[in-house]
């Protein structure tokens, strides 16, 4: 739950009255452009991504604009542009128009936790606007402080002091800075930074900093960042249809964590634990589907529920359906089992069935009659499956799955579909 | 900070030595002890502990007790109430619910001063209370693990704090050794465990540390807790991406780390632990880097590349830990704790190919599991069939299944399409062992049924003949054979069938023609061998007519085999039950079928029977010939579908009437749950309870599906032949079969079609609704294209002329559809329905009969309505034994607030 820009950033920040740009949205007119160019000199016009994508300005996706032709120019060119960072295209789905800040000085400041000095951090340097894993660390600040007294004027001071800042812009950083805390404290942020914090000259010279650039992440397990009545639109671009019909079933009761590895892929395997997702998602790459953490000792309705929809969007491009976690500590092995089999069942019954092999490795309290319980069903509906133990290494169990997918698309699952009688697939 | 902590941290840690990690001096709080998860996990955590928790909160559930094999746990509304009343403990667990952890764990330390540890087992808190909670504990020094793991535990000790490791069997798992295990993972701190035990390593303390942001006791306190036990010579840690924990660790002692989590760095979020997230600094690939660096490695440890420093190694599987660590050890000069028990190689507990030939690769044989499983598994081996779990039937069926969209119903996954290619013998099988049966099958069914359509000196004849005499309609002269074969006349047969079951069960018997199996190993006393022989001579003598019988099909079974071999004349039951029990034999063992339905298979057999049986009149069943068709002849040459056309018409077919026959058998199966004569099985099943199954009547629920036949549903087939009779009454058509007919078929429909549309212009004039709906033409579904057509009628039609088949009645209804667009009677060429087509069908198999004057228009009407009930029988069969198998006690019912009152 990332969110980038000014277009939300600027409201966010107005709850803790920290100073911002002016800012226009995608739907402003070209009167309101027009003012804005005369009340800020020029502008700057900045696509809007859904979710967090960075190095906007490195990839030339920041126009300026010294009149509303240009301004309206650099609105079609970036309006729909596609921005790729990594492995992720993003599409820009209307642009903001910022007034731009005259400033001397450019500040770099951010909030997350630190595993490092396990607290709440700061980050901060005056020489910002530029990626801060570039600038030399004697210029970088990173300071813990006490949750619990919260980020204090006197944090600032002498992380300014340390790094040298220019005087003129430690009293008004130490000033608005600490709002900052209450922003990520209070509203379920994980992240917050701002850069460029522009350090412009007030009405008595008095230098005030201006946020020109916002990013923050939310934590999804806490409540707090919906007081802030974000529309929920802005993160969906984030999850697909599957995910957001499995986030409806997210309790801390049995997690049901989901994402989608290759929508393509040939193997689906609800996983259970945390760890069991990290080593099976890493030997299947992109031969699964989803990668998932269905640990925590789901009950069975939501388990069987789970399983429903994960069978429901993936099952028939399936090769090999895959239950795997290391021993269980807690979660109960027949109720999960029996939920997922009743799920199969009432697929198969649903949609008919498909020519898919099952393999399952699992380890954990009522173990046999949980295997029990899957093995009955998949007499029931004639599926081969092969159940492991945790005396078999489960690494070893997520090649053997691998190597059931491997036959099955070499000519297996016609033969599978034409033993259980299924007309041949298109 | 109130209290000083192990020197040289730059925060506070209380645990000095993993030693006092989980300590039998430990007492303990759990907060929220009687949620869903501490109310399955603590009483065994209490149990192993040898009873190490005073007491537990639960707000509102104040003098209530936690009960546990080591006595029961008092519970208070809250912590101090607990202090109050004179406990007092050092230790507190927390399993409340996310947002509750925070405030727990501030209450945990504000009201008790003794408190030293806090074990996090709650998952999803958030990182907002984690950072308050770490603040809370360093400032009045508390040690923490968690949240989101799942707890600590000593081997040495037999002591778990807080979740459950080892799960519901810790001795399994926490073996006394000389490895401690810090790991992310909860489940794999107990599965690595297990590993090591198959390696020879047993365990000292074992700490899961959660995956969250926050991790309180991280890798840095673990690496000084571990140099300071004494009881350790290595550790395994099981690390995962995210954060910087085991950046610059102390290790002093040998350890094998396994980071997992390389694939991770393309996760945009995490997923299960929420700290698993790596940046560009702290993904796998630096943590394996900077483990390797803290070993002196240069190189992930792999069984075919071993490279290891006697400070540690780093795997990134961890299958491969015990071999990393028997090196590791090696390079210290230590061995294993104890022997190896076991290995990891893959080793399926249960599995079925159901019959595919896999490759050498994918086809692992079963291996014994590992002790107590394997006494669980051979339990469970000893169930036979399929277990299918209760649930409401009401209008759901697992027999049966109709697809709206082509009307065309399936029975145990066989098309109905595909059932009317099938000989009679095969579906009635398929119905109840929802398997297509193999030839030497179909000759055992064939015996087992026609064996029961005598029925000279039965009161079921007596019955049906009464029935027929008294007028009813062909379904309740079946239905009332169908009474008398009550459970009394059931029972004996029945009882041999479970005995066979009980007997050959366990003995590994999976094919039942296995030549070499030796019936030796089978115990015989007494009362088994009375379920099978008699002495009855004429029971006798119909089980040698069977017996010689199923010698002339050369499908013997073991089951049968067994049965002469007893002492004793083997009397019906005896090779009825021998014959059932071999055709449910496979499905049985593969548990496509339950063990209720093999045990029950020689009712509905019987019942076929009988229902044949039945609808040849009295004087056709004599001693030893039905229809004088002598018993071995019967038996032996004649298939049921020569018997039900006999039944029909008097007379045997030609192959081509019999296949006829079968293919309109076939199609009239089922028309899914929804139809009136599946509900009155479900129904007659649903009001006897099936959750007793034994005290289900089968043949009343055969019975409720009859009732549930008549005139409108099942008897209506005769109104398309009626048109038809209609339509050729003024012609000579000869052999209706035969495509030289001479007739002009066009200059017929148009002549109807005409006349039709007029009946149809007039009546509208006068307001009346129009004439009567043409029988066999039109669909609800197939209706609206230029051109429509019911599938099942191409299937049929399309099968008729691979075999080289005509039908004047067939050809009749497609110039009718024709004309009638044609003419303007239909705004689109109607369809052919399944209807007309099996009036079709049926016509022409009577209508040489009929012609002679040999059968009269009744019974034409007669014999129509007869041939759905025989097709259908089978169907019905399939939902009373799903039913049976799968329903609740009057699970059918309407329930009131969904009934109507109308006025």
């Amino acid at each position: 739950m990332q969110l980038t820009g000014m277009l939300y950033g600027a409201d966010l920040l107005k709850h803790v009255g920290f100073p911002t740009s002016d800012v226009l949205g995608p739907e402003a007119t070209e009167e309101e452009i027009q003012a804005l160019i005369e009340r800020c000199g020029s502008i700057f016009v900045k696509p809007v991504f859904k979710g967090g994508v960075g190095k906007k300005g490195k990839a030339g996706l920041i126009g300026r604009a010294h009149n509303l032709k240009e301004a309206l120019a650099e609105k079609q060119r970036l309006y729909f542009v596609e921005h790729r960072v990594g492995n992720i295209t993003a599409q820009a789905q209307g642009v903001t128009f910022e007034g731009s800040i005259p400033a001397e000085f450019e500040v770099y400041f951010s909030i997350s936790d630190s595993t490092v000095f396990r607290a709440p951090t700061i980050t901060l340097t005056h020489m910002g606007g530029v990626a801060i894993e570039e600038l030399d660390k004697k210029y970088v600040a990173n300071i813990p402080f006490d949750p619990l007294t919260g980020l204090k004027a006197f944090v600032i001071a002498n992380a300014l002091e340390d790094i040298g800042a220019p005087q003129e812009i430690i009293s008004p950083l130490v000033q608005h800075l600490p709002k900052l805390w209450e922003l990520y404290h209070h509203y379920g942020m994980t992240v917050l930074e701002l850069n460029p914090i522009r350090m412009t000259p007030g009405p008595a010279g008095r230098l005030l900093p201006v946020a020109c650039d916002f990013k923050c992440q939310f934590d999804r397990d806490d409540p707090r960042a919906t007081r802030l009545g974000l529309p929920a639109s802005l993160f969906s671009a984030e999850y697909s249809d599957f995910e957001t019909e499995i986030n409806q079933l997210r309790t801390y009761q049995g997690q049901s964590d989901v994402f989608i590895i290759n929508p393509k892929g040939t193997i689906l395997a609800p996983t259970f634990g945390g760890g069991a997702n990290s080593l099976v998602t890493q030997v299947l790459g992109d031969d699964a589907i989803i990668s998932t953490d269905f640990g925590g000792n789901p009950p069975y309705a939501k388990m069987r529920a789970v399983a429903h929809i994960c069978f429901s969007h993936y099952l028939e491009q399936a090769n090999v359906l895959f239950v795997i976690g290391g021993k269980a500590n807690n979660t109960d092995i027949y109720e999960t089992f029996r939920a997922i089999a009743d799920a199969l069942r009432e697929h198969f019954v649903e949609h008919g069935p498909t020519p898919v092999f099952v393999v399952i490795g699992r380890g954990g309290p009522k173990l046999v009659r949980g295997m029990g319980a899957f093995a009955d069903t998949m007499d029931a509906l004639g599926l081969p499956y092969a159940v492991f133990g945790f005396d078999s290494a489960i690494s070893e169990v997520v090649n053997y799955a691998q190597r059931v997918n491997t036959w099955m698309q070499q000519g297996g699952r016609e033969e599978l579909a034409a033993h259980m009688r299924l007309e041949p697939e298109a | 900070m109130n209290k000083k902590g192990v020197a040289g941290f730059p925060y506070f840690v209380g645990i000095e030595s993993l030693a006092q990690v989980a300590t039998t001096d430990d007492t303990i709080c759990v907060l929220n002890i009687l949620g869903t998860e501490s109310r399955q996990v603590t009483p065994v955590s209490h149990a192993y502990s040898g009873g190490n928790i005073v007491f537990g909160t639960s707000p509102g559930h104040k003098g209530e007790v936690l009960v546990t094999k080591a006595g029961s746990i008092p519970v208070f509304d809250s912590v101090r109430e607990g202090l109050d009343a004179g406990h007092h403990f050092n230790t507190g667990v927390v399993y409340l619910p996310p947002s509750g952890v925070r405030d727990g764990v501030a209450e945990l330390i504000r009201v008790n001063p003794e408190l030293a540890k806090v074990v996090i087992l709650t998952e999803k808190v958030s990182i907002h209370d984690a950072r308050e909670i770490r603040a809370f504990a360093q400032s009045n020094g508390i040690d923490v693990f968690g949240g989101n793991c799942l707890g600590v535990a000593d081997s040495w000790n037999q002591v778990r704090i807080g979740g459950a490791l080892g799960g519901d069997h810790p001795e399994e798992s926490l073996i006394k050794g000389s490895v401690a295990i810090y790991s992310n993972s909860g489940n794999f701190t107990t599965t690595i465990a297990q590993y090591l035990a198959t390696g020879g390593w047993g365990t000292t303390t074992l700490i899961s540390s959660g995956k969250d942001v926050y991790i309180h006791f991280a890798a840095d306190e673990f690496a000084n807790a571990l140099a300071n036990d004494d009881r350790s010579r290595a550790a395994v840690m099981y690390i995962e991406p995210g954060g910087y924990y085991e950046q610059n660790l102390n290790l002093t002692k040998p350890v094998v780390a396994c980071v997992v989590g390389r694939w991770k760095s393309k996760l945009t979020r995490a997923v299960g632990h929420a700290g698993a997230m790596g940046g560009a600094g702290d993904n796998a690939e630096s943590k394996e880097r900077w483990l390797m660096e803290a070993f002196g490695v240069d190189a992930i440890f792999t069984p075919e590349n071993p490279v290891a420093s006697a400070k540690g190694a780093v795997v990134i599987n961890i299958a491969h830990i015990p071999l990393a660590l028997n090196k590791v050890a090696k390079l210290n000069g230590f061995a294993p704790d104890f022997a190896p028990t076991g290995n990891l190689a893959l080793k399926p507990w249960l599995g079925n190919n159901q019959g595919l030939d896999l490759p050498p690769e994918v086809d692992l044989p079963i291996a014994r599991a590992i002790a107590p499983y394997d006494l669980q598994i051979a339990r469970l081996r000893q169930q036979i069939g399929a277990v299918i779990p209760r649930q409401s039937m009401r209008d759901s069926s697992g027999a049966t299944r109709m697809d709206p969209a082509t009307q065309i119903t399936s029975v145990h996954g066989h098309s109905v399409l595909d059932l009317a290619r099938l000989p009679f013998e095969v579906n009635m099988a398929l119905a109840l062992v929802h398997e297509t049966i193999p030839e030497k099958d179909r000759a055992l069914l064939h015996i087992a049924v026609a064996a029961q359509a005598n029925l000279v000196g039965d009161p079921a004849l007596a019955a049906a003949d009464a029935a027929r005499e008294a007028g009813t309609a062909p379904n309740l002269v079946m239905a009332a054979a169908a009474c008398m074969v009550g459970p009394t006349r059931v029972e004996r047969t029945l009882k041999a069938a479970e005995r066979l079951i009980d007997l050959f069960g366990a003995s590994g018997l999976r094919d039942p023609y296995d030549d070499s199996f030796d019936l030796g190993q089978i115990p015989v006393d007494d009362e088994t061998r009375a379920l099978f022989v008699g002495t009855d001579p004429e029971s006798a003598a119909h089980a040698r007519a069977m017996l010689a019988a199923v010698d002339a099909s050369g499908s013997r079974s073991v089951f049968l085999a067994f049965v002469e071999s007893l002492d004793g004349q083997v009397d019906q039951d005896g090779v009825q039950a021998a014959l059932a029990t071999t055709l449910a034999w496979g499905p049985l063992m593969r548990k496509r079928i339950s063990r209720l339905t093999a045990a029950t298979l020689p009712w509905y057999l019987r019942l076929y029977g009988v229902s044949i049986g039945s609808t040849f009149s009295a004087p056709r069943h004599r001693q030893g010939s039905l229809a004088d068709i002598p018993e071995a002849e019967l038996l032996e040459r004649t298939t049921l579908a020569e018997l039900a056309f006999l039944a029909l018409t008097g007379k045997k077919p030609t192959d081509r009437e019999a296949r006829s026959l079968e293919m309109l058998m076939g199609l009239l199966v089922s028309n899914g749950p929804g139809a009136i004569s599946a509900q009155g099985a479900k129904g007659a099943v649903s009001a006897d309870g099936p959750q007793t199954p034994e005290r289900v009547q089968i043949n009343k629920a055969m019975v409720g599906f009859l009732t549930h036949t008549g005139f409108a549903h099942g008897g209506n087939g005769f109104e398309g032949m009626a048109f038809l009779l209609d339509r050729f009454a003024a012609v000579d058509v000869g052999d209706p079969t035969d495509p030289d007919h001479g007739l002009d078929l066009r200059a017929m429909a148009m002549a109807y079609a005409k006349d039709y549309k007029k009946q149809k212009a007039l009546a509208k004039e006068v307001g009346a609704s129009g004439p009567p709906a043409l029988p066999g033409v039109h669909h609800p579904v197939f209706k609206g294209k230029a051109v429509n057509y019911d599938p099942r009628e191409q299937f049929v039609a399309s099968t008729m002329a691979e075999r080289g088949e005509y039908n004047i009645f067939h050809d009749y209804f497609r110039e009718l559809v024709q004309a009638l667009f044609d003419v303007g009677a239909s705004r689109y060429v109607f369809c052919i329905n399944v209807d007309g087509m099996i009036a079709a069908l049926l016509l022409a198999l009577l209508w040489p009969d009929y012609q002679a004057g040999r059968i009269t228009e009744h019974e034409l009407e007669t014999a129509a309505f007869t041939v759905f009930l025989l097709g259908r029988m089978m169907g019905a069969a399939a939902e009373i034994d799903d039913h049976l198998n799968r329903g609740r006690n009057m699970d059918t019912r309407t329930p009131a607030s969904e009934c109507k009152f109308v006025t």
